[in-house]
């Protein structure tokens, strides 16, 4: 399955147009006020590669922040669920990696129909990400700036032609019926990927360890003042969760429109929200900010690992754009594991 | 999946959002990174601020009152011919006056203006107001009084580079999240942070001077403090020499608030007030910001007048990282106000006693306008209960739970002989109405909203209306041709254009000059202004700044032996004023699906009340009923319930008592008893 093409930059646009006649692309692109977002292309020639992370994530093409599930009435329900096929294009590696913890997530035991079906339609084109933000941190979790494995198709730039490698059958398809656009690689172009990784890899201005936050939560009880401080700077704005491309928590609600008939869809949620563990009797058992920041952390630092062998944090840095209070993941991983947990 | 970049709908920050819609329908929302307000953040409310859009409960067609009390569906033909009837009879048998107009802070510039055009032209009243006179009404005249102008000063940009932040009665990071984010990130670079306010909000909780006085004490404090400055000698003469008027007779009155007896009445100490003031008057970048814990108060307007003179008296006005920052709270009630839906102003703050405005506008229009000022809000409804008011249309506000003793207002929409409610949803208030009105969301109109720092911004629809509903201004011109004056635009920025033509401070203000960038601040007074990002330069707006001398008067109603708590109303980050829209928005109901009354364990244990009892809360205006929330951030003696809650509406507890000039009510303090129920 794994193969190897090098394709000319002046034929990108060609195949990306004869694709679009099967299926929707989507792919970042420059609005007038600068910001980077993913949306259908409408002109292929505005799509932008050599740009920072969109905000949000691709997430919401897989799991949309409002997902109708059905409609309902009193005899007959009508399943709502999404089959368009989608290429997105120009997704960075971390992004990926998070699709990949997603998929663990939803197909393991209890298989989520909802997303699986977007998931069976929609096809990744990543590319190696050879600008990484200042809020990056993917390089210490092995989840960019580039990809080894688990991706459909991985692009390369070199300059005037892209190495593109394929790594699963979806990402073949794509290939398939395109010889003519692809030429098979010579030695000096793995050399020029090697030298695209290598001036990626220096560019990181962020070096996390989470692994040795791990340690320190580990080995060194965090005293929970310390989640306390954090907590004063946390607007409980939900951001950090609705922005993180890991995060797949849902809440489910009925919606009644006339007498029996209604619809039930999902809707983003959050566990920095007090309601989010509400139980009967006004009791919620994670009432200070505090221990619900705590909570995520652990989730994301230990629980995760334990569970699924990575972390539930892929480093691209969209919590630490997103957050008001400037307590994000990079912030609190760099403050536990240099200890600096002082009060200020 | 497309992506309309637009304007959070919620309070007065005016942050920028990108909704995602697919197939007509908005399936999502996220924040726009390179907007200079929310860069790439936003609050709990505004990450969910589509859901209420599709709710099944929105008003898709009008709907007439049969004489059985129940709502019909209606045709717009019908429901506009019947609205056009009633008024024009109302009209002539007791005058356009008997007329009043509620308008929308919720709404754009150009539905607002259009508003006070139909107001005005139209009916041929000037009886129109809107909620800003339930919020910063005494900002708008405190600060026409001394600066001549009653907007924020300075930008939300400049905030990140202050070296002193004032914050008085605004608990910014849960009520403009945005602001208090930049004020964060001023703090992290240093600056002094210092709050004034009797709760332990979260941003008191970071600052390093938490002053509690007790509510209703801040014209005292604020003497207090700037009869230290005076003593210390650390009044920046030149400025007061060069730039204000009246300064002797306001020192005179300074003399009587020695810290000491400041102390006394506010409960902070003399040495926290000396060490506030000598900190505030030597920091050149100083701002101060304050809300509804200084304006809602029988005193708002000297509240805020003694905000003024603290300014003044340092200098800290007409430079960048100064100034004195008033927090707006709705979305657009800074445009609504600019848009002259005010019984006293046309647009741009143009006084129709001045006779060259009026004719300005008579030339324009193409009709006969009245002379007098008409009725403020709450004038209107003790209108009605004299008799003299018969109709009211109500466009986006929910009185009949955001108007002080709510049961007062309830009896007066019940007498009305004609109510027409124009909103989104079956409010409170529509529940009364003879004719509602379906309108569109901000998702599914285009238009301006003016935020709190005067920055005009665009938003854009991005799903059509819903159901036959329309956008404000499209039923207003319908109904105003009805009624035999040809109100007629056929988009919104026809009409931005004719604000621009008749308001100077909007003249270069044009839909085109909006587009893809983050909007323009007025003033704006011609097609190539850059916009002002801070106000008073050189010259206050009046000319001379006055000092106005005020005295601490206690507010309306003090706690006693039958009535011994303090209660104070405000609002919560989850909900937004009387919850039409916050309510229908599963997340944030679910985080706060019930009013909770704040209460000190101190007095909860004297009361032998617990967590979560149930309690009687009575006033000499009403009872209700709630759950307790024990906490340390409400002091001793005061409890503090949101008024979100038509189940538990802690207005019919709250003081009608009105600003003697700026007519707003006493929301911040009055007293209550509570019991707990067995």
């Amino acid at each position: 399955m794994k193969k190897n093409l090098i394709m000319d930059k002046n034929y990108l646009s060609y195949w990306l147009r004869q694709i679009r006649k099967t299926m929707s692309l989507i792919a970042p692109m420059r609005l007038k006020n600068a910001d980077i977002v993913f949306k259908q292309v409408d002109n292929i020639h505005e799509i932008e590669l050599d740009c920072p992370a969109s905000l949000p994530s691709p997430k919401e093409f897989l799991l949309p922040q409002k997902e109708y599930m059905f409609r309902f009435s009193k005899n007959s329900v009508d399943v709502l669920k999404d089959c368009t096929k989608r290429l997105i294009f120009g997704v960075r590696s971390c992004d990926i990696s998070a699709i990949d913890l997603m998929d663990r997530f939803f197909g393991e035991k209890f298989v989520d129909e909802y997303y699986m079906s977007r998931r069976e339609n929609t096809v990744f084109i990543s590319i190696v990400c050879n600008n990484p933000d200042p809020t990056c941190f993917c390089i210490g979790l092995g989840t960019g700036p580039f990809l080894k494995s688990n991706f459909d198709i991985q692009l390369t730039d070199l300059g005037d032609r892209y190495l593109v490698e394929t790594g699963s059958k979806q990402g073949a398809d794509l290939i398939r019926g395109y010889s003519h656009l692809f030429s098979r690689p010579k030695k000096s172009d793995y050399d020029d990927q090697y030298e695209v990784i290598l001036s990626s890899q220096s560019k990181f201005e962020k070096r996390i360890s989470l692994e040795n936050t791990r340690q320190k939560i580990l080995n060194e009880k965090i005293n929970d003042l310390f989640w306390d401080w954090i907590a004063r700077r946390c607007f409980e704005c939900g951001g950090c969760v609705y922005a993180c491309p890991v995060c797949t928590c849902f809440n489910v609600v009925d919606r009644m429109e006339q007498e029996g008939d209604g619809y039930r869809f999902r809707i983003w949620d959050a566990c920095m929200f007090k309601g989010f563990t509400r139980m009967a009797g006004n009791v919620w058992p994670a009432e200070k900010k505090g221990s619900r920041i705590k909570q995520r952390y652990f989730h994301k630092l230990l629980y995760y690992p334990d569970h699924f062998g990575r972390f539930g944090c892929v480093g691209c840095g969209r919590c630490t754009i997103t957050c008001p209070g400037h307590v994000d993941m990079a912030t609190i991983a760099h403050r536990i594991d240099v200890g600096d947990r002082r009060r200020r | 999946m497309n992506k309309i970049a637009t304007i959070c709908p919620y309070c007065g920050c005016g942050c920028g959002l990108y909704l995602h819609v697919e197939n007509n329908t908005i399936v999502g929302v996220s924040p726009v990174r390179n907007h200079l307000v929310n860069k790439g953040s936003l609050c709990v409310k505004s990450w969910n601020c589509f859901e209420f859009v599709h709710h099944p409960d929105r008003l898709k067609y009008p709907l007439i009152k049969e004489k059985n009390g129940a709502f019909r569906r209606a045709s717009w033909d019908e429901a506009l011919r019947l609205v056009a009837a009633r008024l024009l009879e109302i009209r002539k048998s007791s005058g356009p006056d008997s007329i009043s107009i509620v308008s929308s802070a919720k709404s754009t510039n150009e539905e607002n203006y259009v508003m006070m055009k139909f107001a005005r032209a139209v009916i041929g009243t000037n009886n129109i107001d809107h909620c800003a006179r339930l919020c910063h009404s005494s900002t708008v005249g405190g600060l026409a009084d001394s600066f001549g102008s009653g907007a924020m000063t300075n930008s939300i940009n400049e905030i990140v580079h202050a070296k002193l932040l004032f914050v008085i009665g605004s608990n910014t990071t849960e009520q403009h999240p945005m602001i208090g984010m930049h004020m964060l990130d001023a703090v992290d670079r240093g600056a002094v942070l210092i709050v004034a306010d009797p709760r332990k909000t979260q941003i008191a909780g970071l600052a390093q001077f938490h002053l509690r006085h007790r509510p209703g004490t801040d014209v005292a404090l604020l003497n207090g403090i700037m009869n230290v400055i005076i003593d210390d000698r650390l009044v920046d003469i030149p400025f007061v020499k060069r730039r204000t008027e009246k300064f002797d007779s306001f020192r005179a009155l300074i003399t009587k608030y020695p810290p000491e007896a400041v102390e006394r009445i506010t409960g902070v100490s003399a040495q926290d007030i000396k060490k506030v003031a000598r900190l505030y008057a030597t920091e050149k970048k100083a701002m101060l910001f304050y809300s509804m814990g200084i304006t809602q108060h029988t005193t708002g307007v000297d509240n805020v007048c003694a905000c003024a003179n603290l300014t003044m008296l340092t200098g800290h006005i007409g430079l960048p990282m100064t100034g004195l920052n008033p927090l707006r709270g709705q979305n657009n009630v800074q445009g609504a106000c600019d848009m002259g839906a005010l019984p006293n102003v046309y647009s741009g703050y143009q006084e129709i006693r001045d006779p060259k405005s009026r004719k300005k506008f008579e030339m324009a229009w193409k009709v006969k306008l009245p002379r007098d000022p008409g009725l403020t809000l709450m004038e209107m409804f003790n209108g009605v209960l004299k008799g003299d008011t018969k109709a009211l249309y109500i466009m986006g506000e929910n009185p009949a739970v955001s108007n002080p003793d709510v049961t007062h207002t309830v009896n007066a929409l019940k007498k009305l002989d004609f109510l027409v409610v124009q909103d989104i949803f079956l409010s409170d208030t529509a529940e009364y109405a003879h004719v509602v009105l379906p309108a569109a969301t901000f998702a599914e109109k285009d238009g301006t909203f003016t935020n709190t720092e005067r920055r005009v911004q665009k938003i854009s629809a991005a799903i059509e209306p819903v159901g036959e509903s329309k956008p404000d201004w499209e039923i207003i011109c319908a109904l105003s041709r009805e009624m035999g004056y040809d109100l007629n635009y056929r988009a919104t920025h026809e009409i931005m254009e004719e604000i621009a033509l008749l308001t100077p401070i909007y003249r270069g203000i044009l839909h085109h000059r909006l587009e893809g960038d983050s909007g323009l601040q007025w003033p704006c007074p011609s097609a190539t202004h850059p916009g002002t990002p801070f106000l008073h330069r050189k010259k206050f707006a009046k000319g001379f700044g006055t000092f106005m001398p005020v005295d601490y008067v206690p507010p309306a109603e003090m706690p006693d032996s039958e009535f011994p708590f303090i209660l104070t109303t405000g609002r919560t980050c989850f909900h937004y004023h009387t919850r039409t829209m916050s309510r229908r928005t599963s997340t944030l109901e679910r985080e706060c699906p019930e009013c909770l009354i704040e209460i000190n364990p101190s007095d909860a244990d004297s009361l032998q009340i617990k967590h979560m009892n149930v309690v009687r809360v009575s006033s000499r205006r009403g009872v209700l009923t709630g759950r307790v929330y024990i906490t340390e951030n409400t002091p001793g003696g005061v409890v503090f319930m949101p008024f979100h809650f038509g189940e538990a509406p802690v207005n019919m507890l709250t003081n009608p008592a009105l600003d003697p000039s700026a007519k707003i009510p006493e929301y911040k303090v009055c007293a209550v008893r509570i019991e707990l129920i067995k």
